[in-house]
């Protein structure tokens, strides 16, 4: 399938809005967070997006943000006649109060451990996750680091 | 003149000089004692305890052998896989020292060697002997205080027993076990109590399952390993170490060139290296004691002196499975005349263990597995078709006369 | 025997980084894996949002020790596309040269670690040794052996030494030979491949999903490479092929991601001849770098171990807003469970060498 057909099917989806290419080989567009479970098996299956790069978790201050990379490593999509790997950006608003949204993890395997990586650092909650704990950060610690509000308290650890 | 005979001459000389007058002294000195001291006054005296005595200073002196031999073969590991590895290996020596000497107070060393210290090496391991028994002896809380220690000691002894076994030629026998080369098969099979011992006791799941795996493979290979053995004991027709170099001193093929025994048997021979291999624990069948991934498997909890009680005797079983081997395949202390015998059997010896030197640090090693599968289904078969063919030989040799001269046995 | 959990914990000779590794075993079988991480992490994301734009390199070279120029590269390459900057073609070319020597250097490290855990500990030395070669001709230009800070955002600090090539070509020769002689001690030794071979099996399409790039994922016969995928730097006007291997249709096996990587220092070779043909002279640092940049931008690029991303978002100010550094051993490690279970405990060494793990990118 060619690439700029993609961007025509993407198009005809409803809360998908934004779209724009940043470069030959990359689509990037803004999702609605309702559907956004459906449409990524939709990428997966249909459109032949079987590879999770990335998961981004942004605090935009008033609220979060969630980038998603996904690639085609196969080959199936094809940019013009050039051998370049498609990819596409799609970026998800969340609350402030309460960031959730649903996992990819069965989709793909391998955004298990970005999705727990975003909730450890950022407070983002997956909905569906099988096993959502700190991966970077020791167990107990409270609070998420990466936030722009998070202030560090200089406290005394026990060892 | 044999070891025997010159120990027993000592042991006159020291009974006479020393021993005797001292006990005698005791006996007038002191009563209550001088009743069993003037008992072993006359044993000394007598035959039985001259021959006791010559005993007991042929055992030290064939141990002090061996130890020597010990540091030798260390020594000669270290700078071959040096050698091997585009590097020079130890070089701390006592030149070394002189030039620390001079460095440190300020003059031109006298030898230069290329700028840097150097010699030949041999310092370093008495340096590491010495830091291995200033170290702290530990004992993890959980384990079993007295089998922890007593592992690395049934390890050692058994394999120390093993160098006053076999002879190195045959007027240097501080054993005249009829059963000899059985005894040593005994006593390297003592060797798996020590490992589960150690493994079991150090509470630690990882070296248990060392010691175990460590037992599971030394166990397995004994069996071709024995199996191999009887070849060697059907031609020569006895246990003896001294009759079964009697035996090839005599065979000969061709032109009067000495065949001994890897020859006739080069199955038997293959099938024994590579047991022997497995039995000593070195690479490639060293898993158990992996680095990799069971950090030292049945040895990690073990520190200072008992750990170096373990290196010890692995390299004496290396060094005791290559005068087996020497013993019943490579013609023993067999060799033309200006050198002597015993030099002979330290020559093939090392020989062997220069060659196990190089696989070592040539070659991965074999997964657990894979080395049980090696021992059961493979070596043992083959083990078992070299007894045929030894039978067979021994029943066909008459038809072969004139090419091949072995001695009459049956 | 029961099952039970065993620690390969993060104190372990062997285990190539600072992690954690929990497996169930059943006997001598493992039934299940669970790996740790964390004891590496130096928030350099956060970090990097203190720091201006251009600081940030001598953090980026420090996030993968074995393999810091295409690190550095990668953060580079990302901050030229959200500042808009040209960078001169004598720099483009100099850059392919070290990242090139870099990937070289990195595979001689995973290789000289990897012998070991086999039991093969001359062809740790054999390795390193080789190893040192590299390092000196990338001390030429840098001043260091290990943490370079060479590419700047731009172009390079600064221009080759003389006398470079000649060097480069005469150790690039012998490396050669080198090669040679080791194919003959690892590749054809019965032992090697026994322990290496059916050990560690994954298909290409099961990679895809558990994320698996790099030379793990061509390992599998899938002919996918950042290098021309998603090009940067001159690449494309060279002539250079894809190495992969297969030990099977569609699937690897540790034998044949060790091969891809042999494979990999001999396209390296050829790549780096080839640009020193093709190098023209010019100016190696561009003429405008901005210091405040605004909007969004995210370059991948092809790291040693697999797919190197960097997502940069800028708010207008000299400094990053968001940095995120995706490394290509993040979700390796989590997939272990997937190429570890039903194998022996005694193989764990040769699978997870054959990974390649560096633990300073997993845990930024």
């Amino acid at each position: 399938m060619n690439f700029k057909d993609l961007q025509k099917l993407l198009k005809a989806n409803e809360g998908v809005t934004n779209i724009s290419t940043l470069r030959e080989n990359v689509i990037k567009f803004d999702l609605d967070k309702s559907i956004s479970k459906e449409f990524f098996k939709k990428l997966k299956e249909e459109y032949y997006f079987e590879h999770c790069s990335l998961i981004t978790a942004i605090d935009n201050q008033p609220d979060f943000e969630l980038v998603y990379h996904l690639s085609c490593l196969s080959g199936e999509l094809s940019v013009g006649n050039t051998k370049m790997a498609a990819m596409v950006e799609v970026h998800i608003h969340l609350t402030r109060d309460s960031p959730s949204i649903d996992s990819v993890s069965d989709l793909w395997f391998g955004a298990n451990w970005h999705e727990r990586e975003a909730f450890d650092l950022m407070g983002i909650y997956f909905i569906g996750h099988p096993d959502l704990r700190r991966v970077l950060l020791p167990e107990g610690f409270a609070g998420h680091p990466l936030r722009k509000d998070y202030v560090y308290e200089i406290h005394e650890e026990e060892w | 003149m044999t070891l025997f005979n010159l120990c027993k001459a000592m042991a006159e000389l020291t009974a006479d000089m020393f021993i005797v007058p001292m006990l005698r002294f005791q006996r007038n000195i002191f009563p209550p004692f001088s009743y069993p001291a003037g008992d072993l006054a006359d044993w000394f005296a007598s035959e039985g305890g001259i021959v006791t005595l010559a005993w007991i200073y042929a055992v030290n002196i064939a141990f002090a052998v061996g130890m020597t031999n010990l540091i030798l073969v260390i020594h000669l590991e270290r700078k071959i896989a040096a050698r091997i590895q585009d590097r020079r290996g130890p070089m701390l020596s006592l030149r070394a020292f002189r030039e620390l000497g001079e460095d440190l107070a300020g003059e031109a060393p006298t030898w230069r060697f290329k700028g840097n210290y150097s010699g030949i090496g041999i310092v370093q391991n008495m340096a590491d002997g010495l830091k291995a028994i200033t170290k702290e002896l530990i004992i993890p809380n959980k384990a079993d205080k007295f089998l922890f220690s007593m592992g690395p000691v049934i390890f050692i002894s058994s394999s120390v027993f093993l160098l006053v076994l076999f002879p190195l030629s045959d007027r240097f026998a501080a054993s005249a076990a009829p059963g000899g080369l059985m005894v040593i098969m005994a006593a390297f099979s003592i060797a798996p109590i020590g490992v589960l011992t150690s493994g079991w006791a150090s509470n630690n799941k990882y070296s248990m399952i060392g010691g175990m795996r460590s037992a599971a493979q030394l166990m397995s290979y004994e069996i071709p390993l024995l199996l191999s053995m009887a070849g060697v004991f059907l031609l020569a027709g006895s246990y003896n170490p001294i009759d079964i170099v009697e035996q090839q001193r005599e065979a000969t093929w061709l032109f009067g060139l000495p065949m001994w025994n890897f020859i006739p048997q080069f199955i038997g021979f293959i099938v024994f290296m590579i047991c022997i291999l497995a039995e000593v624990e070195r690479v490639p069948f060293d898993l158990p004691e992996a680095e990799a991934e069971l950090v030292e498997g049945w040895t990690t909890e073990y520190s200072g002196i008992r750990f170096m009680f373990f290196l010890m005797a692995e390299y004496i079983r290396g060094f005791a499975g290559a005068a087996v081997a020497t013993i019943l395949f490579l013609g023993g202390w067999a060799g033309p005349w200006p050198i002597p015998p015993e030099i002979w059997f330290l020559l093939k010896v090392y020989l062997i263990i220069i060659f196990w030197i190089f696989i070592r640090w040539s070659v991965p090693r074999i997964r657990t597995d894979q080395i049980l599968e090696l021992g059961w289904k493979k070596l043992l078969p083959l083990s078992l078709i070299n007894i045929l063919l030894v039978i067979f030989m021994v029943e066909i040799f008459p038809y072969f006369d004139e090419i091949i001269n072995l001695p009459e046995v049956f | 025997m029961a099952e039970m959990w065993i620690s390969m914990g993060p104190q372990h000779p062997m285990t190539h980084g600072l992690w954690t590794l929990k497996v169930k075993v059943d006997g001598e079988t493992i039934v299940d894996a669970d790996p740790e991480l964390g004891y590496l992490h130096r928030s350099v994301e956060k970090m990097g949002e203190r720091r201006k734009y251009f600081m940030n390199t001598t953090l980026t070279d420090r996030l993968c020790y074995a393999s810091s120029t295409t690190w550095t590269h990668s953060y580079v390459v990302a901050v030229e596309e959200l500042m808009e900057v040209e960078v001169p073609t004598r720099a483009q070319y100099i850059r392919t040269v070290m990242l090139e020597l870099q990937r070289l250097a990195s595979h001689l490290m995973w290789a000289g670690a990897y012998m070991p855990d086999l039991g093969h500990i001359t062809g740790a030395l054999y390795f390193w040794r080789d190893r040192e070669l590299f390092l000196n001709l990338l001390e030429l230009p840098s001043g260091s052996r290990l943490l370079y800070n060479y590419i700047r955002i731009g172009g390079v600090k600064r221009d080759l030494p003389d006398g470079f090539q000649e060097k480069t070509e005469r150790i690039l020769t012998l490396f050669e030979q080198r090669l040679d002689e080791y194919a003959d001690l690892f590749e054809n030794s019965k032992i090697f491949r026994m322990r290496t071979e059916d050990v560690g099996k994954f298909t290409g399409s099961q990679a895809m999903n558990l994320g698996i790039t790099g030379p793990n994922l061509r390992g599998c016969g899938v002919k996918h490479d950042l290098r021309r995928d998603d090009t940067y730097e001159i690449y494309e006007e060279i002539d250079w092929d894809i190495c992969t291997r297969e030990a099977g249709p569609g699937y690897s096996d540790c034998f044949s991601r060790y091969m891809v990587r042999i494979d990999e220092m001999r396209e390296s070779v050829k790549i780096i001849r080839e640009c020193f043909k093709k190098m023209p002279k010019g100016p190696t640092m561009s003429s405008r770098v901005p210091v405040r940049a605004s909007g969004e931008a995210f370059r991948r690029t092809e790291d040693s171990r697999g797919e190197a991303l960097m997502y940069l978002v800028g708010d207008g100010s000299d400094r990053p807003y968001r940095w995120k550094i995706k490394s290509p051993m993040f979700t390796t490690i989590s997939a272990c469970p997937y190429y570890l279970k039903g194998y022996k405990l005694a193989d764990i060494p040769a699978i997870m060498g054959s990974i390649d793990i560096c633990i300073g990118e997993t845990d930024k």
